[in-house]
């Protein structure tokens, strides 16, 4: 039988705009990375990988299995909170994996992603609703509870013991990192210690390209997150005597700063929603990875530099200025700002040097 | 996927070059006396009487304003029916049945062209106000109020753009009367006195600027560029014809009038011709049938008044296998959907679109953005939503949901298919 509907207009939707395929996109442009991390650290990658994606998938699960049962009796698979049909959890479980470092026990594996997928999401509402980046929460509560038994293993030179922020964060502008490992090795991540995923700065090119020519990203952000911290730390090379251009390489392609602009910086649902926004969000996050790197104890600036810059993500979207275009106004005060950022990190520098 | 949405896909894969345009004369047309602006009437005929191409059947009337109803056919009056109009409202229509002798009002003279010429800007608004003439690009505003603007008028736009997809009947009009659209131009260029005159037309479609381009050769004494603009979505909206075709940005919820821009929708000027040169009131218009769920999608020269029930017919009627479907009055961005098919086409009728009503399951918002890069007027839609859902006036107001067009590309590029043009729309009320 032929019935004539009503509905209010646009009567047409965009072909590929699916919550699904974008979130795929990511789980394929992380496929490399994932490879290439059972690769170079074994099974033990495995292990860390499955346990961070099991128990984030576990925990949304058991919770939404509990949440029905209080509120009308019948949980659903199909349950559209339940974000494991569209790929966002698993994105999470995988993200997270892949910052965590090789020697860490799998029980914190598993607590940090219980705590964060409860803590980062779920009170929050589930998908959507979150304000953290899910995996850069659930690895700073592994991180901060655990921090004893955070631990990298160099499996080139085990007795090294330090990553190349390692060393960095002892003296930032010791060249000494280069007699270990060459801007090459950074880059490609072959042979390199730190977190099992975020090594190769290749791998991650390769996915970010992906995400990219399927728009399932907004390429502005990593490029901007990588833009500022290349202008900061040329700055501060520029500024001190004795450091050349191996500084900006290191500082580049070591410690998933490349990692966390590509895969975690873009995580839509916890930045801003305009383009300025994303810019500002994006710049926060290289200048806070950079501030926290240089003048902190702590050397992967990038996962608390996202997790701190999510929180004024609301103020940055804030109604009274949050619109898609720049006008004059917004970009003399973001310029001003900039400038002297980039000021005070020269000048902050000189002190630590 | 994160990203502006430039042009509004074809994956209802519709036809695109539809069956050149065929003419009907209908049994009956129903004319409106009534709409959303005059929702009382006074007739000046009764069921019997005869009436001529033409001839004033009676007055629409409104707070503001009367507007005359005139008859499209030549024929007998058979008594007041209701239908729906263009934008699905049940109005009270005059129905006449056809003679098919097709013979004119005495009124109907053609004035000639050395008398146009000495004709004052209060004669021509005269006659725009007494022939009806409205907006016929969808907006039906009355273009005597806008001929008679005060400001100094530098450039006359005419809108050729038709960025909604699937549209032609702008198409059919340009390449059928080029002539009309040359002189319709310099009639409104003579009222406002500006020496310029821009015809904005997609850059894509090639055959209509050969054909308007050789038509230019013939008035060479008047200063009528043809602007190609680019195949957009919403280019066809005011604002954005302007700042292509002339480089002029009007700022939303101005009138264009203050920067010395008049802008008409080509079959707007076109009726401006006829009703100047001819003295005619519109009678007649190009339409469009189109869509995934009718079997002969085509465009027709139709009277206005015609049934649309009869001319789906003329198409041989809706898809056998189709359920559900949608009957909607303009583009399938901005067109109104139908409550039945029982309507009439009215002269801002530019289509009719038969579309397959799909169900699209909504998921919740992931903020990708892809709503606020593709909004026109540059506003947060993903923001407006959530601020309507807290029902946060103050925000929604901040956010000026009132500059939206609603052109519905928000919910058109929506990641997570939700109806966020709603939302503002919702928005847009909650501020008033
Ligand atoms: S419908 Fe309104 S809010 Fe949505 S994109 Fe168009 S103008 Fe912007
Ligand atoms: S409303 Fe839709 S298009 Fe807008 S940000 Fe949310 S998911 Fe994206």
């Amino acid at each position: 039988m032929m019935e004539i509907v009503q509905k209010s207009s646009p009567h047409l939707r965009r072909p590929n705009a699916r919550v699904i395929r974008m979130m795929r996109d990511v789980a394929i442009a992380l496929m490399p990375l994932v490879v290439f991390a059972i690769y170079s650290h074994g099974l033990s990658a495995l292990w860390i990988l499955l346990a961070a994606v099991g128990s984030m998938v576990v925990t949304e699960y058991v919770y939404y299995v509990i949440q029905d049962k209080i509120n009308d009796g019948k949980f659903q698979l199909n349950n559209p909170s339940f974000s494991l049909y569209n790929y966002s959890v698993i994105v999470s479980g995988l993200i997270y994996g892949l910052i965590l470092p090789d020697k860490i026990p799998i029980q914190v594996v598993i607590i940090g992603g219980v705590v964060g997928v409860l803590l980062a999401k779920l009170i929050f509402g589930g998908l959507g609703q979150n304000i953290f980046n899910i995996a850069g929460f659930a690895r700073i509560f592994a991180a901060l509870s655990f921090g004893a038994m955070l631990g990298y293993s160099n499996h080139v030179d085990a007795d090294a013991g330090a990553t190349v922020l390692g060393v960095l964060a002892q003296n930032p502008f010791s060249d000494g990192v280069l007699e270990n490992y060459s801007l090459w090795t950074m880059f490609s991540g072959l042979g390199m210690p730190g977190s099992i995923g975020e090594t190769s700065a290749l791998l991650i090119l390769v996915g970010g390209l992906y995400m990219f020519l399927r728009k399932s990203f907004d390429v502005y952000v990593p490029l901007v997150v990588m833009g500022t911290v290349a202008v900061l730390s040329a700055a501060v090379m520029l500024a001190t005597d004795g450091v050349g251009w191996w500084f900006v390489g290191t500082q580049l392609f070591s410690g998933g700063l490349m990692f966390g602009a590509v895969y975690m910086a873009t995580d839509p649902i916890t930045i801003p929603v305009t383009r300025p926004g994303r810019i500002y969000f994006a710049f926060g996050v290289g200048l806070l990875t950079f501030v926290i790197r240089l003048f902190g104890t702590y050397p992967e600036g990038v996962v608390f530099a996202i997790v701190i810059m999510n929180m004024f993500v609301p103020a940055i979207d804030y109604a009274k200025w949050s619109k898609n275009t720049f006008s004059l106004k917004s970009g003399l005060i973001f310029g001003a700002v900039a400038v002297i950022s980039v000021i005070g990190v020269v000048v902050g520098a000189s002190y630590v040097g | 996927m994160i990203s502006k949405a430039k042009r509004v896909s074809d994956y209802k894969q519709l036809t695109k070059q539809l069956p050149s345009v065929r003419y009907v004369d209908p049994e009956f047309v129903y004319l409106t006396l009534m709409n959303n602006r005059c929702t009382d009437y006074t007739l000046e005929v009764e069921e019997g009487d005869s009436v001529k191409v033409g001839e004033i059947l009676g007055e629409k009337c409104g707070s503001f304003f009367e507007t005359p109803v005139y008859s499209t056919v030549s024929g007998t009056v058979e008594g007041v029916v209701k239908k729906l109009d263009q934008n699905g409202l049940e109005v009270d229509c005059l129905k006449i049945r056809n003679n098919f002798k097709d013979e004119t009002h005495e009124s109907i003279t053609d004035r000639p062209d050395a008398f146009i010429k000495a004709m004052s800007k209060e004669d021509i608004v005269d006659i725009v106000k007494e022939k009806a003439l409205v907006g016929l690009g969808g907006a039906a505003f009355p273009s005597y109020i806008k001929l008679n603007t005060d400001e100094a008028i530098h450039t006359v736009v005419i809108n050729a753009v038709e960025c909604e997809p699937y549209l032609s009947s702008d198409y059919r009009l340009i390449m059928d009367q080029p002539e009309q659209i040359f002189k319709g131009l310099i009639y409104i260029m003579q009222t406002v006195s500006a020496p310029k005159g821009v015809i904005a037309v997609k850059k894509t479609k090639k055959a209509l600027i050969e054909v308007l381009e050789r038509e230019c050769e013939r008035y060479k004494d008047y200063d009528i560029k043809i602007a190609k603009v680019k195949d957009y979505y919403p280019q066809g909206w005011e604002n954005a014809t302007f700042k292509e075709a002339v480089g002029i940005k009007v700022p939303v919820g101005e009138l264009p009038m203050k920067y010395g821009l008049l802008g008409f929708n080509v079959s707007t000027c076109a009726s401006i011709y006829e009703a100047i040169k001819h003295n005619m009131p519109i009678t007649k218009r190009y339409l469009t049938i189109n869509g995934d769920a009718v079997n002969f999608p085509q465009d027709i020269r139709v009277r206005v008044g015609t049934s649309i029930r009869e001319l789906i017919k003329l198409c041989d009627g809706y898809k056998e296998d189709i359920n559900k479907l949608e009957v909607i009055i303009g583009g399938p961005m901005m067109g109104v959907a139908l409550p039945s098919d029982d309507a009439i086409v009215t002269e801002t009728t530019t289509s009719v679109l038969i579309l397959k009503s799909t169900e699209y399951k909504e998921e919740p918002c992931v903020r990708c953005g892809s709503c606020v890069y593709s909004c026109p007027v540059d506003i947060t839609p993903v923001s407006i939503m959530n601020a309507v859902k807290r029902n946060d006036k103050k925000s929604v107001e901040l956010l000026e949901a009132n500059k939206c067009i609603e052109c519905g590309l928000c919910a058109y590029v929506c990641t997570s298919k939700i109806h966020v043009t709603d939302y503002v729309r919702k928005g847009k009320n909650l501020i008033g």
